[in-house]
């Protein structure tokens, strides 16, 4: 198979990644696809900026217990949770990896947890370098490692499962939301799973998960019918071997990397195969994806919608704009994709729904403020058109829409201009 | 009016009301409605995002087993707003209780659907729909009433971040998502027309919603100009009184959607419910509360009907969390000057739990919908199977 070639280059690093740098389109269209692919996997910048300041858990629990202190813990939480989220927008702006990134936030959606639930800021962190780094690892062990996690304890309600009163948040949202999905089992299953999982908490002194025997149910269950005294484990090993497990991650593959229209159950039961044969390896499965011919599928260009990260931070990431007014943290917040901060535990449900009237207006006013300043050449150090690429009108078009623009685009020479137009034009807001 | 009620039916619904609803005096204001607006029937839709717990809303605290579920979280008698005999409000909702002593408040029990599913995103996608639990319908319900009521806008859902339509998603629906009229008529300048593109389903998607967006932007552009009418009534700081000052400011301001829908959410009360569903409820009755000041300031009171909705209720007993996990059916509220205040429909049997310890429901949730359409709007019923509620 022969090189990239430039539009394929730029499909694959505008997909894989958050915007469309021109150095490594320019990197990849020399490249095979194999070659690009695994240039991707290989690149894992793990050089995080420095983690703000969290109070740990064990000075915030004792705040739990303490009916007049609670308010605290709010304000506290609110001050750390905003510090935590601009610390990941801080690496995600400068990344050296985007795809790993990219599924990192893959499995912050798939599995959230928010500050406003947690109030625990240090436990979030833990939780998403824990994301990070099995991002491209096995999912199995990221199923078992997320239903030991602190943060998702307190999120779905695990540290207070006990075997006389069993919680069922995190039992029902592991059948329906992390593994098999809904219509796949019973309420009866939801109950005997949330049973195996009693007694499973977090430990005072230090904020770890801690398996506490005498709050467990050693009781006999009946789990999609296996029966035994079954464990929180074992429950996740009987999903595991279910088949709809992997069923669930490839239809939220497509949703990532192939269009917003309903999957072809085809390609989903050939990627879902590879990827439960490979016992769960995301390599495996993700090769899969960006081998296949829907990937690169002319008609599934623009055929994705952007994201409120891939629109902004993609933007600055790919163009010399600086945002100069406001916090991104804040303006993803109120796009509706804050980090940490997902409308509920399905998380962002992506493709159609980031596009309202009220987004777009957010999404228009953003990159209008973004791209306004900068024809201002002495603001901005000469402007924008000496650090951009020497390219002609159409390459310009190429590099930065998926699709044809929609608008009239401006006819006076200006390659600022037509950048700004490019960005400003319905068809910026596709991948 | 001209809906047909079964005899039986209202007797049943009515035989069950114990307000004591007093007739509204006809003020001067009721006749002259402020700024000389005109409005049609309006429906404010609450939602209460999360599931909320029914039971601790409106509390059946006459109820042996409501206290035996619950030891920790249940609410002591004495501190129930008592309604009549055998219910009453939470008392966070005491900014309310001034609408049931007008009879501006009806409550409706029991409200939900049979072969009830307990995942939140379903659900709510049933509530959204009026479909049944085995059927996907994608369209919300809103759809089946007013494209025949009114051309135009259709509704408006306001909300941080991202407002979701729910009832009022459907593409034969003229309905926009805000945070708040300022910001939207502050934003709007800048969007300029685009001609609906169907390349693929993403660009047909955003330059449909963009081209929608831009006409209805000028149709409120046109009505608010570049500030919409102060509603001159205190709403509360949080996000729930900050979304119905601005419904109050577009009512105000001449806008002619017949509905408006906000949201409260932290109602998944799994653990620790009380702190968390009390103050939820402190945010709905002095959202509402002030809402219906304004209303009736401005003589709109009659023209206006508040509703809340919810995914589904919450279990019978209590968890070890002290708070409850998904449930099935719910009370529910309605408010407005042509309200018939009253409590209708069955508190459910707290002594007929199902196989998950769930209730049963008693008042099927498109009853709600089905009194809205006819009786409210005078539009035919489209859940024929549904019975009508007289609460309007």
């Amino acid at each position: 198979m022969g090189n990239l070639g430039f539009e394929d280059a730029r499909h694959l690093v505008s997909r894989t990644g958050i915007g469309s740098e021109w150095e490594t389109i320019s990197r990849f269209q020399n490249l095979t696809r194999q070659q690009a692919i695994n240039y991707l996997f290989n690149s894992r910048d793990m050089k995080l900026p420095a983690p703000p300041a969290m109070t740990a858990w064990p000075k915030m629990a004792a705040l739990r217990g303490n009916m007049s202190r609670r308010k605290n813990i709010k304000r506290i939480s609110r001050v750390e949770g905003k510090a935590l989220q601009q610390w990941w927008v801080k690496h995600l702006l400068v990344t050296k990896s985007p795809f790993l990134e990219r599924m990192t936030l893959f499995w912050h959606n798939h599995f959230p947890s928010t500050i406003k639930k947690t109030t625990q800021a240090s436990m979030l962190h833990q939780q998403n370098l824990m994301l990070r780094t099995n991002a491209f690892g096995n999912f199995g062990q990221m199923l078992h490692n997320i239903s030991r996690d602190p943060a998702m304890l307190l999120y779905l309600d695990g540290h207070v499962s006990t075997k006389d009163e069993p919680n069922e948040n995190f039992a029902r949202e592991l059948l329906e939301l992390f593994t098999i999905g809904i219509g796949n089992y019973k309420e009866v299953d939801m109950r005997e799973a949330a049973r195996a999982f009693t007694g499973w908490g977090i430990d005072v002194r230090n904020g770890r998960f801690r398996f506490n025997p005498a709050e467990h149910d050693t009781g006999v269950k009946t789990f999609l019918g296996k029966r035994g005294n079954l464990k929180g484990e074992d429950i996740i090993n009987i999903l595991l071997a279910h088949p709809k497990t992997a069923d669930t991650i490839a239809k939220k593959m497509w949703r990532e990397f192939i269009n917003i229209s309903r999957p072809d159950q085809r390609v989903i039961n050939q990627w879902a195969s590879v990827f439960r044969n490979s016992g769960y390896d995301i390599k495996v499965l993700l090769n899969q994806v960006l081998n296949s011919k829907e990937f690169w599928a002319k008609s599934n260009r623009g055929a994705l919608i952007k994201s409120p990260i891939e629109i902004t931070i993609g933007t600055l990431r790919t163009l010399p704009y600086t945002l100069r007014r406001g916090n991104l943290a804040h303006n993803l917040n109120i796009m509706g994709q804050g980090v940490f901060a997902h409308p509920s535990v399905k998380g962002w449900s992506g493709g159609k729904s980031w596009i309202s009237t009220q987004s777009i207006l957010r999404r228009n006013s953003m990159m209008t403020n973004l791209t306004s300043g900068n024809l201002n050449e002495r603001k901005n150090g000469g402007g924008m058109a000496s650090k951009m690429p020497d390219v002609n009108p159409q390459q310009l078009q190429q590099w930065l829409l998926a699709i044809p623009p929609l608008q009239q685009m401006p006819t006076e020479p200006g390659k600022q201009r037509l950048t700004r137009a490019f960005v400003l034009d319905p068809a910026y807001q596709v991948n | 009016m001209t809906t047909k009620l079964d005899r039986r039916e209202f007797l049943k619904y009515a035989g069950l009301i114990s307000a004591s609803a007093a007739i509204p005096l006809l003020t001067p204001e009721m006749l002259f409605a402020a700024n000389g607006q005109q409005q049609g029937k309006i429906v404010v839709l609450v939602e209460l995002k999360g599931g909320n717990d029914g039971f601790n809303t409106l509390v059946p605290f006459s109820d042996e087993l409501y206290y035996r579920y619950r030891p920790r979280i249940s609410i002591e008698p004495r501190q129930v707003l008592p309604l009549n005999e055998s219910v009453g409000l939470h008392p966070r909702m005491k900014a309310l209780m001034p609408l049931w002593n007008s009879g501006n408040m009806a409550w409706i029990q029991g409200v939900g659907y049979p072969n009830p599913v307990l995942s939140h995103f379903r659900s709510m996608d049933i509530w959204n729909s009026a479909s049944n639990a085995n059927q996907v319908i994608e369209a919300g319900w809103l759809s089946r009433v007013l494209p025949k009521f009114k051309r135009g806008l259709h509704g408006v859902a306001l909300n941080k971040g991202q407002a979701q339509l729910g009832p009022l998603n459907s593409s034969n629906l003229n309905a926009v998502t805000m945070q708040n009229p300022k910001t939207f008529l502050n934003q709007i300048k800048r969007i300029s027309d685009v001609q609906p593109n169907n390349l693929n389903p993403a660009i047909a998607h955003v330059s449909q919603t963009q081209h929608q967006l831009f006409g209805v932007g000028a149709q409120l552009a046109n009505k608010m100009g570049n500030r919409p009418t102060r509603s001159g009534v205190r709403f509360s700081k949080g996000v729930f009184g900050h979304s119905l000052e601005s419904v109050a400011e577009m009512i105000l301001s001449g806008i002619d959607s017949p509905v408006y829908k906000v949201t409260q959410d932290g109602f998944d009360t799994h653990s620790g419910q009380r702190g968390a569903q009390d103050n939820a409820l402190f945010q709905v009755a002095g959202g509402l509360a002030s809402f219906q000041q304004a209303m009736q300031k401005a003589g709109l009171w009659d023209n206006v009907l508040v509703v809340t909705y919810s995914e589904f209720g919450r279990r019978a007993k209590e968890n070890r969390g002290a708070g409850t996990d998904h449930g099935t059916a719910s009370a529910h509220m309605v408010l407005g000057g042509k309200v018939r205040g009253g409590v209708y429909g069955r508190h459910p049997n707290f002594e007929q739990l199902d196989e998950n310890g769930n209730v049963r429901h008693t008042t099927d949730f498109r009853a709600m919908y089905a009194t809205l359409a006819q009786r409210w709007w005078n539009q035919p019923n489209p859940w024929a199977g549904a019975p009508l509620i007289p609460f309007v």
